[in-house]
């Protein structure tokens, strides 16, 4: 299983360093609305959880994957931004 | 075009995509499955829903990026509306019609589509619909959804079989081989109007190379395989042929069906070889003896049973079948060995067969590197043709002095001028062909068939018969005649590698030399551009009498008067 800060960058092309909790398609110009989905799907698969469309219209920055895997129990240490 | 791009490393594809829903993240997972077969990939995204657009329009960007390769995507509930979804809320008539016109619309743009570009254009057949409100009586409808989707593929397929550039991915058994539940999500279906989930993307650029490989280049031609535990279960040094699992049985049938497919493989032109650690006795006691062996001697285009390392082997069948080791693809199911030759082969590809033998023949079909956009007849029997140079390599040992040996070979050409009908081979050659070959310029059939049409370009086949098969169509010439002058211009001179060392390319030369003195042509220029594998042509103009007029990058002119 890998951490979401990789996956992240690993999906938008960038180094872990540039991964912040504030990120979000606002600050980052390799994210754009098809890489949201992008993202989504690798977090399924890695993480082996479904997200509801109305999770995945909450979510705008790292901050808010981060809430919405807490609540799908993931691990904490897989979430450290 | 293509002769713009001709000396240009085969290896780069650039694919145009067109569809009536969203499929952007497609772009970076095209490229990235490409990349892992070592295809470099540009991609053109048609803007959202323009497919249309898009071809119609002679200065769409579509056209400006000029595609080798076009991709059109239509989701049915989009293409046909209501009738495709909610089919009987509407009257029957109503849905014949909305299928027809689409058909009929979607014909002329294809029409369009294919005048437009010399690209190799792919559309997905359309989904049938899962869901019918008439529960187990949907086939008792007339003219129902299911049937109707049905109708509208079939004519598409049909319209498609006219043209060897177009194709039909058939998106239904794809759907059958992944699953609906796979295929689609409801969640990116409705927030981003994307009809196939990304899994499903992923999944789908992997069938897509299918196309990719071909237009690439990059068709393999031979796999070269290992014997215990690939084509039987067990080690036959230690259990003895009685002791190997192989047969219409339990645990030997993974083996045997694996050795089927192989052998449908090879019928369809892939060569096979053996590279085996193994006693040779043992080995070929079973490949001759077992009542259940599927491939026979006759199946093996060269066979290396030793207690040589598998690497040097990899190089010996190389050089002796004349293939590049990137044309070959190894199957072993000692992972070790395949790190090894990964190692000191990278240009192998290297297939790691499942743990579980019972997925050997799944892991075979989902190879995508044997696929042709074009099946010639010289496909059909190449498997044979190198078993035919297995035994004329045998009658050369016995026979030391080259000139008799040829002499016994009784070596019959055939050289003329090629037609529509030899299209298809001689752009397959231009492709295939890498070690003698003068300028190694890459054609398409298009630019073929311009060729051929054209009053400025003659193009030359050779054909090659001897005693012991037909090796078919294997040289070409294509000769530029130079506008308000007597002079040609030899714009590629190649020759299968299947025919070398037989001194057939002099007596081409000559045919070629002959016909320009009855043209009353004075002077013949010809190019040698050398790339890393066709040191074989190097020397060639020179020995035929050519004298080199300049060198420039390397790349070698040469003249000579007829």
């Amino acid at each position: 299983m890998e951490t979401l800060k990789k996956i992240v960058a690993k999906t938008l092309a960038v180094k872990e360093g540039e991964i912040e909790l504030a990120s979000s398609p606002k600050n980052l110009s390799s994210w754009d609305s098809f890489n949201s989905f992008m993202i989504i799907s690798e977090i399924e698969s890695n993480f082996n959880v479904k997200l509801s469309s109305s999770d995945i219209m909450t979510i705008e920055t790292v901050k808010d994957i981060v809430e919405t895997l807490r609540r799908l129990n993931v691990e904490e240490k897989f979430l450290v931004i | 075009m293509a002769e713009k791009n001709a000396n240009k490393e085969a290896e780069s594809v650039r694919l145009g995509f067109l569809s009536n829903f969203t499929i952007e993240p497609l772009s970076s997972i095209m490229k990235k499955t490409c990349e892992d077969v070592g295809i470099f990939a540009e991609v053109y995204m048609a803007p959202y829903g323009q497919y249309a657009q898009e071809i119609i329009d002679n200065s769409s960007k579509l056209y400006g990026f000029s595609p080798n390769l076009i991709f059109l995507l239509l989701d049915g509930e989009k293409l046909f509306g209501d009738v495709y979804s909610n089919p009987y809320t509407q009257k029957v008539q109503t849905r014949r019609k909305i299928f027809a016109d689409r058909l009929n619309e979607l014909k002329e743009l294809l029409n369009i589509l294919e005048s437009k570009t010399s690209a190799k254009i792919v559309i997905n057949e359309i989904l049938l619909p899962i869901y019918s409100s008439f529960g187990i009586l949907e086939n008792k409808q007339k003219d129902g959804a299911r049937e109707l989707v049905n109708k509208f593929n079939y004519e598409l397929r049909k319209f498609f079989l006219a043209s060897n550039r177009l194709f039909v991915f058939d998106l239904n058994s794809f759907c059958m081989k992944i699953g609906y539940q796979q295929l689609v999500d409801k969640r990116v279906d409705y927030l981003a109007d994307m009809k196939i989930s990304i899994p499903a993307l992923k999944e789908l650029s992997k069938e897509y190379l299918e196309y990719v490989i071909p237009v690439a280049s990059k068709t393999k031609k031979c796999i070269v395989l290992d014997l215990d535990n690939t084509l039987w279960g067990g080690i036959v040094g230690e259990v003895g042929i009685d002791g190997i699992r192989l047969g219409p049985e339990r645990e030997g049938k993974p083996f045997l069906d694996f050795q089927k497919k192989l052998a449908e493989l090879f019928n369809r032109g892939i060569i096979l070889a053996i590279n085996s650690k193994n006693n040779t006795e043992d080995a070929m006691n079973v490949i001759k003896n077992h009542r259940h062996m599927v491939l026979k001697e006759n199946n093996f285009a060269c066979m290396k049973i030793n207690w040589q390392d598998k690497v040097s082997n990899m190089r010996e069948i190389a050089e002796e079948l004349n293939i590049g080791l990137d044309s070959m693809v190894f199957i072993d199911d000692d992972q070790s060995n395949g790190e090894l030759i990964k190692e000191f082969l990278p240009e192998v590809t290297v297939i790691d067969l499942p743990r579980d033998p019972v997925d050997y023949v799944t892991c075979l079909e989902g190879l995508k590197f044997f696929s042709k956009l074009v099946s010639t007849k010289e496909d059909f029997e190449r498997g044979k043709m190198y078993i035919d140079q297995r035994k004329r390599e045998q009658l050369k040992l016995a026979n030391t002095d080259l000139d008799s040996f040829l002499a016994k070979l009784k070596i019959q050409l055939e050289i003329g001028d090629a037609s529509k009908t030899d299209v298809s081979r001689i752009s397959q050659l231009t492709q295939k062909t890498n070690q003698f070959n003068l300028t190694t310029k890459r054609y398409q059939e298009e630019d073929i068939e311009k060729f051929v049409s054209s009053k400025d370009f003659k193009v030359k086949f050779l054909r090659v018969k001897d005693n012991f098969g037909d090796y078919g169509m294997t040289g070409v010439v294509i000769v530029k005649k130079l506008k308000d002058s007597d002079e040609w211009e030899i714009d590629s001179f190649l020759l299968s590698c299947r025919i070398l060392g037989k001194k057939i390319e002099y007596t081409l030369m000559q045919k070629i030399l002959e016909n320009a003195k009855e043209e009353k042509i004075r002077k013949i220029n010809a190019t040698f551009i050398p790339t890393p594998k066709n040191p074989p042509a190097k020397d060639f103009l020179e020995a035929a009498g050519f004298n080199l007029i300049r060198e420039d990058n390397s790349t070698k002119y040469y003249c000579r008067d007829v």
